[in-house]
């Protein structure tokens, strides 16, 4: 499920805690690797689709088929999923950082 | 915080903004042919909000479709006078009408316009 | 879907059909008395014929709402029958000595004068409310 940048408050945690208890529960490197790597994706699938929504809805203002209205929440929507996805990842990569230096 | 209003909250006033605008088309449908004999102002219809928000829900969680699905459907006027043309529109109501919608608008935007400042803020100072 | 961008278009169509309309009037009052029009015959009033027509034909024919315009569809010769007064005098009395006039009535024209007027009034108003929603809406772009 991608990423609404509205749900904003639990987002960051949940995605952390899933990451972090994924990886340490599979105990591998392959498998924090992959934990992590899931999270990434999921970030990534929300601003491919945030950033698919923008753009019909901008085409649309465009084609007078669409509102100017839906077209400015739409990449409204982008931008902060955009912000957020960054944040997050900068978090996960040091939680995995952070992860990788602990002895085993 | 309640994080699921903040979403509902928005699609919310996109939809303000959405019926805002369906109003001003009518009127200003409506307005233009005030001289046209036979023509009935017309006025849009809405679906159950509550209804359609929560089918949204159910569909696809978090994802608000841009291209959104409400259908722009318009009924006559009820009780609405007619002229000796058979013209029912009348110039006050549609420019009352107008200004109302265009008030509805900027009330919703300035609201959004505020969320998003607010999400923004929030995102660029969490730790 | 229709968007302001249509409704923009109605009320802008509004503004040449009424100025057509208030040029019939003005027309119509300023030949009140024409009794020799260019066809030799006394001015027939002239009448605008409006037609209510969706701003996109393309739209519409789709199925997809859209804002309904307005045209002037025809400006036809009012055929009602001519006005007569009894006017021996006048060059162009008949044998009966009655003047066949325009079948114009000042005030009717100067009331679909004003109502036309008032009409054009209005849409313009509607064009600036409308381009005004759409900066707002604009505005929810900006950061």
């Amino acid at each position: 499920m991608p990423l609404d940048p509205l749900t904003l408050s639990n987002a960051t945690g949940s995605v952390l805690n899933r990451a972090k208890t994924g990886g340490a529960a599979s105990g591998t490197g392959a498998g924090l690797t992959s934990s992590f790597g899931e999270a990434l994706g999921k970030l990534v699938e929300g601003i491919e689709q945030t950033s698919a929504d923008a753009n019909t809805a901008v085409t649309g203002m465009m084609e007078k088929t669409g509102d100017v209205h839906d077209a400015m929440i739409a990449l409204q929507r982008e931008e902060l999923t955009l912000q957020l996805s960054v944040q997050i990842r900068n978090k996960l990569v040091s939680a995995y950082q952070e992860i990788m230096r602990m002895p085993i | 915080m309640n994080t699921i209003d903040d979403a509902a909250l928005v699609e919310a006033l996109r939809q303000q903004m959405t019926k805002s605008v369906a109003r001003q088309v009518a009127a200003s449908g409506n307005l233009a042919n005030v001289d046209t004999p036979n023509y009935k102002a017309v006025e849009p219809t809405f679906a159950d909000t509550l209804k359609g928000q929560l089918a949204m829900k159910a569909t696809k969680p978090n994802h608000i479709n841009p291209a959104s699905p409400a259908p722009g459907t318009v009924r006559e006027i009820p009780d609405a006078v007619a002229r000796r043309d058979g013209n029912t529109v009348e110039l006050d109501r549609e420019l009352l009408t107008m200004q109302r919608a265009s008030g509805d608008f900027a009330q919703a935007q300035t609201a959004l316009a505020a969320k998003f400042k607010l999400v923004r803020y929030a995102i660029s100072e969490s730790k | 879907m229709s968007t302001l961008s249509a409704a923009s278009k109605a009320a802008a169509s509004a503004l040449a059909v009424e100025r057509t309309r208030i040029e019939a009037a003005v027309s119509n009052l300023a030949n009140a008395e024409s009794t020799r029009s260019a066809d030799g015959k006394p001015y027939r009033r002239r009448d605008v014929v409006l037609r209510a027509e969706p701003v996109e034909s393309f739209q519409a024919a789709l199925g997809r709402s859209t804002a309904t315009g307005v045209k002037v569809a025809a400006v036809v010769e009012d055929q009602s029958e001519y006005r007569r007064r009894y006017e021996p005098s006048h060059p162009d009395a008949d044998k009966d000595g009655f003047v066949s006039l325009p079948n114009v009535d000042a005030a009717n024209e100067m009331v679909d004068m004003v109502g036309a007027a008032r009409a054009y009034q209005a849409n313009l108003a509607a064009i600036g409310i409308i381009r005004d929603m759409v900066a707002k809406a604009l505005e929810l772009g900006r950061g």
